[in-house]
C-alpha cells in the first residue's frame, strides 16, 4: 500500500473542505511572518546578489546557463536577479552569420546554401550555448538546425570555477554549494553534446508524440556534436499566444495537454523534460502542444524521485512526522527543528510552501489562474533565500525547475486543469515503487 | 567561373597533394593523376612552383565565387564580411592543412617578398571596408594601405594561432575570428570621434570665448 491517501485523498479532503481561501489565508499569515522577521543580512546579500548577476549577464556562454540554473526557482537565492537573468536570456547576441555558414560547413561538410534548400541566415532563437535557424531540406522538409557556439564546452569549466567562487559570497554553506555546481556542470557538459539531445528528441518523440503532444524527429544526418538538425515545429510561444487574446476554453485545453504531459513523465520517470520554461513550448495551429529543446533531460535516482513524490502525499495530509523524515532524507534539514531555531526556520518554511504546493492536488480541479494563489507562488519564491544557504538534495536542482516552472507556466497561461488524473497517477507510481521494495 | 580557371584550381589542389607526398614531383605525374596532359599544365603553369603558389591565390577567387551564392550577403555588417573573409579562407586551409602549415610563409606570408596572395587579400579587404556605410566619417581616415596591410598581418597570426589549435575542428581558431572582428567592427563603426569632431566644430563658430569667432563679429558690429 502507498502512503498516498488511499480514498481519493481522504485526509487531503479535510483540508480541502475549507477551501483554497483557508490555505491561502493560513499561507498568507506565515509569509508575513516571515516578512515581519528581521534579517539584517537580507538587505545585503540582496544587494550583492544584484551587482554579481548584473556581471553574469554580460557574459555569454556557459556562465550565463550556470547563473540562469540557479534562478529563483531553486529558493535560495534573491529574487533581484532572477528578472535580471530572465531580461538576460533574451539579450544574448546571435552568432554573427558568416561563423554560422562556417560551423555548419565544418560540422557537415558543406555550406548551408549546398546542404538546404533554404536557409534562414536569422537566427529564430537565441540563447546562452546555441542558437536555431529555420531551413528546408532539399525534398522540402522543414527543419530547425541549432548550432553550437565554438568553444562553449572548452569554456564550462573555466565559467563553472568563476560562478563557484562567485556563489560563494552570495552562500553561507561553502561545501553543499561545491555539490550543486557540480550537478549543474555536469549537465551543462551533457546539453553540449547534441549527438545525445538528438537521441532524447528520438525516446521523447517514440514515448509522447500523440494527438495532443507534438515533439520534433531528429535527423541524424544533418547533426553532429555540435550541430543539431530536427523537424520543424510551427507555432507560437506563450506570449505570443496570449497576445491573440484566446478564450478560457482555449487556455485549459492547453494548459491540461502540459499538466498531462508532466504526469505522463512522471508515469514512466525514466526521463524529464528538465527545462520547463515558455520557450520551449509551442501552441501549434492545430491544436496540439509543441514540446522542443531536449538538451536538458534528466534521469534522477530512483530513491530521489520517489521520495521527491512522496512529499505530495505528506503534505496534502499534514502529516508532520512523516514531512520530518523526508526532510531529513532529501537534505532539507540537518537538525532537530524542535530544538535548533534556525532549523525550525527552514522546516516552517519548507513545510508551508510544501502545502501550497500541494493545493492543485486538492480537488478534482484547480485553477492556476486564480490571481490569490499566484500571489502565494510568488510570496515563497520572493521570501525562499531566508539565509542565502543552500539546501536539499543536489537534484532539487531539476526537480524544482520542473515543477515550479510548470507551475509558472500554467498561472501565466491563466489555465483551469483536471487535476483527478494526475492524482491517480502519482498514486499509482509509489503503490509501485512500494510493491517493487 | 571560367572553365580554365577551375582547370588551374583543380591542378594546384592535386599539387598540394603531391607536395605532401614528394616535394620534387614532376609535372608528368601530376598531369597522370589528373587524366590530362603535361602540356595542358604548361600551357596554364610556368613550372611547379607557380602551381603551388596558385593554391593561394585560388582561394580568394573561390572566396569572390562563394559571395554570389550567399543569401543577403549585402547586408552583412563590417564584422560578418570580415568574419566570412577569415573564416572562408581558414575553411579552404583546413581542407588542405599539412600543406598550408608547410608551405604558407613561404608561399603566402613571407615578410619580404610580396605574393598574388597578398594583394588579392588586400584588394578584397579593401573592397570590403570602401563598400561598407556603416563605417563613421571619422574612421574612413584610418582606411588605407597600413590598415589593409595591418589586417594581413591579423591573417598571420590567425595561421599561426590555428597551427597551434587543438581544438575540436579548430573552433578556437574561430572563435578568436569573430572576436577579432567584432572588436573592429566596435572600432570602426564608433561615432565617438564623429561626435566630438561635431561638438568642437559647434563650440568654435558659437563659443563667446573663441577669439577668431568674436572678433569677427565685433568687426561686422562695427561696420553695420
Amino acid at each position: 500500500m502507498s502512503d498516498f491517501p488511499s480514498s481519493k485523498y481522504a485526509r487531503g479532503k479535510i483540508f480541502a473542505k475549507t477551501g483554497l481561501k483557508v490555505g491561502t489565508n493560513y499561507a498568507t499569515h506565515y509569509l508575513r511572518s516571515l516578512a515581519n522577521g528581521t534579517n539584517d543580512k537580507s538587505a545585503l546579500h540582496k544587494k550583492t546578489a544584484e551587482q554579481v548577476f548584473g556581471e553574469f549577464t554580460k557574459l555569454r556562454g556557459t556562465a550565463l546557463k550556470i547563473a540562469q540554473s540557479f534562478s529563483i526557482d531553486q529558493g535560495f537565492l534573491p529574487e533581484e536577479f532572477s528578472e535580471v537573468m530572465t531580461q538576460a536570456q533574451y539579450k544574448v547576441p546571435p552568432i554573427n552569420r558568416s561563423l554560422v555558414r562556417s560551423i555548419i560547413k565544418r560540422e557537415l561538410g558543406q555550406y548551408p546554401e549546398q546542404l538546404f534548400m533554404d536557409f534562414d541566415t536569422q537566427a529564430i532563437a537565441a540563447a546562452s550555448i546555441g542558437q536555431v535557424h529555420k531551413a528546408t531540406m532539399h525534398d522540402g522538409t522543414k527543419v530547425a538546425v541549432k548550432i553550437q557556439y565554438p568553444g562553449v564546452r572548452d569554456t564550462i569549466t573555466s565559467d563553472i570555477a568563476l560562478a563557484r567562487s562567485l556563489f560563494k559570497r552570495l552562500v553561507s554553506d561553502g561545501p553543499q554549494i561545491d555539490e550543486y555546481i557540480d550537478e549543474v556542470k555536469n549537465t551543462l557538459i551533457h546539453e553540449t553534446n547534441y549527438i545525445r539531445e538528438g537521441e532524447s528528441i528520438d525516446r521523447f518523440h517514440e514515448r509522447f508524440s500523440s494527438s495532443e503532444v507534438l515533439t520534433p524527429q531528429w535527423i541524424p544526418d544533418l547533426s553532429t556534436e555540435r550541430v543539431l538538425t530536427m523537424t520543424f515545429i510551427e507555432g507560437v510561444h506563450l506570449d505570443e499566444f496570449l497576445s491573440t487574446s484566446p478564450d478560457r476554453e482555449r487556455k485549459n485545453h492547453y494548459g491540461q495537454i502540459l499538466w498531462n504531459f508532466f504526469h505522463k513523465q512522471i508515469y514512466d520517470h525514466e526521463e524529464i523534460h528538465a527545462d520547463t520554461h515558455p520557450g520551449n513550448f509551442l501552441f501549434t495551429p492545430d491544436g496540439k502542444l509543441g514540446v522542443i529543446d531536449f538538451g536538458c533531460v534528466k534521469s534522477f535516482p530512483e530513491e530521489f524521485f520517489m521520495d521527491y513524490l512522496r512529499l505530495l502525499p505528506t503534505h496534502l495530509h499534514r502529516d508532520e512526522p512523516a514531512i520530518k523524515e523526508l526532510y531529513y532524507r532529501l537534505g532539507v534539514l540537518k537538525a532537530d527543528p524542535d530544538t535548533d531555531e534556525k532549523e525550525n526556520q527552514y522546516y516552517q518554511f519548507c513545510m508551508n510552501f510544501g502545502y501550497t504546493f500541494a493545493m492543485p492536488y486538492l480537488e478534482n480541479s484547480f485553477d492556476f489562474g486564480d490571481p490569490e494563489y499566484k500571489k502565494l507562488i510568488r510570496g515563497y519564491t520572493k521570501n525562499a533565500p531566508i539565509t542565502n544557504e543552500p539546501r536539499g538534495n543536489k537534484h532539487f536542482i531539476y526537480s524544482t525547475r520542473v515543477h515550479l516552472g510548470l507551475y509558472h507556466f500554467l498561472m501565466k497561461l491563466g489555465a483551469k486543469v483536471d487535476t483527478e488524473g494526475s492524482q491517480k497517477v502519482v498514486e499509482d507510481v509509489l503503490s509501485d515503487a512500494l510493491n517493487d521494495h | 567561373m571560367k572553365k580554365e580557371t577551375k582547370l588551374k584550381i583543380k591542378i594546384a589542389e592535386a599539387a598540394t597533394g603531391r607536395y605532401i607526398e614528394n616535394r620534387r614531383f614532376t609535372i608528368q605525374s601530376l598531369a597522370k593523376e589528373l587524366e590530362i596532359t603535361p602540356k595542358q599544365i604548361f600551357d596554364l603553369f610556368p613550372n611547379r612552383s607557380s602551381i603551388l603558389r596558385y593554391f593561394y591565390e585560388s582561394r580568394i577567387v573561390i572566396y569572390r565565387e562563394q559571395l554570389s551564392s550567399i543569401k543577403e550577403y549585402s547586408t552583412f555588417t563590417l564584422s560578418e564580411k570580415l568574419n566570412n573573409i577569415f573564416l572562408s579562407l581558414l575553411d579552404q586551409f583546413s581542407e588542405h592543412r599539412e600543406f598550408v602549415l608547410l608551405t604558407y610563409r613561404e608561399m603566402a606570408g613571407s615578410p619580404v617578398r610580396s605574393s598574388t596572395f597578398e594583394k588579392l587579400f588586400k584588394e578584397a579587404i579593401r573592397e570590403i571596408f570602401q563598400s561598407d556605410e556603416q563605417i563613421a566619417t571619422s574612421a574612413k581616415i584610418l582606411q588605407n594601405r597600413f590598415l589593409y596591410h595591418a589586417i594581413y598581418l591579423q591573417f598571420h597570426g590567425l595561421i599561426l594561432f590555428w597551427k597551434n589549435d587543438e581544438s575540436h575542428l579548430y573552433e578556437n581558431s574561430m572563435a578568436l575570428v569573430d572576436k577579432w572582428c567584432a572588436l573592429q567592427e566596435e572600432i570602426f563603426y564608433s561615432k565617438i570621434v564623429d561626435k566630438g569632431f561635431d561638438l568642437g566644430k559647434f563650440l568654435y563658430y558659437n563659443s563667446p570665448i573663441n577669439f577668431t569667432t568674436s572678433c569677427a563679429l565685433t568687426a561686422k558690429r562695427s561696420e553695420a
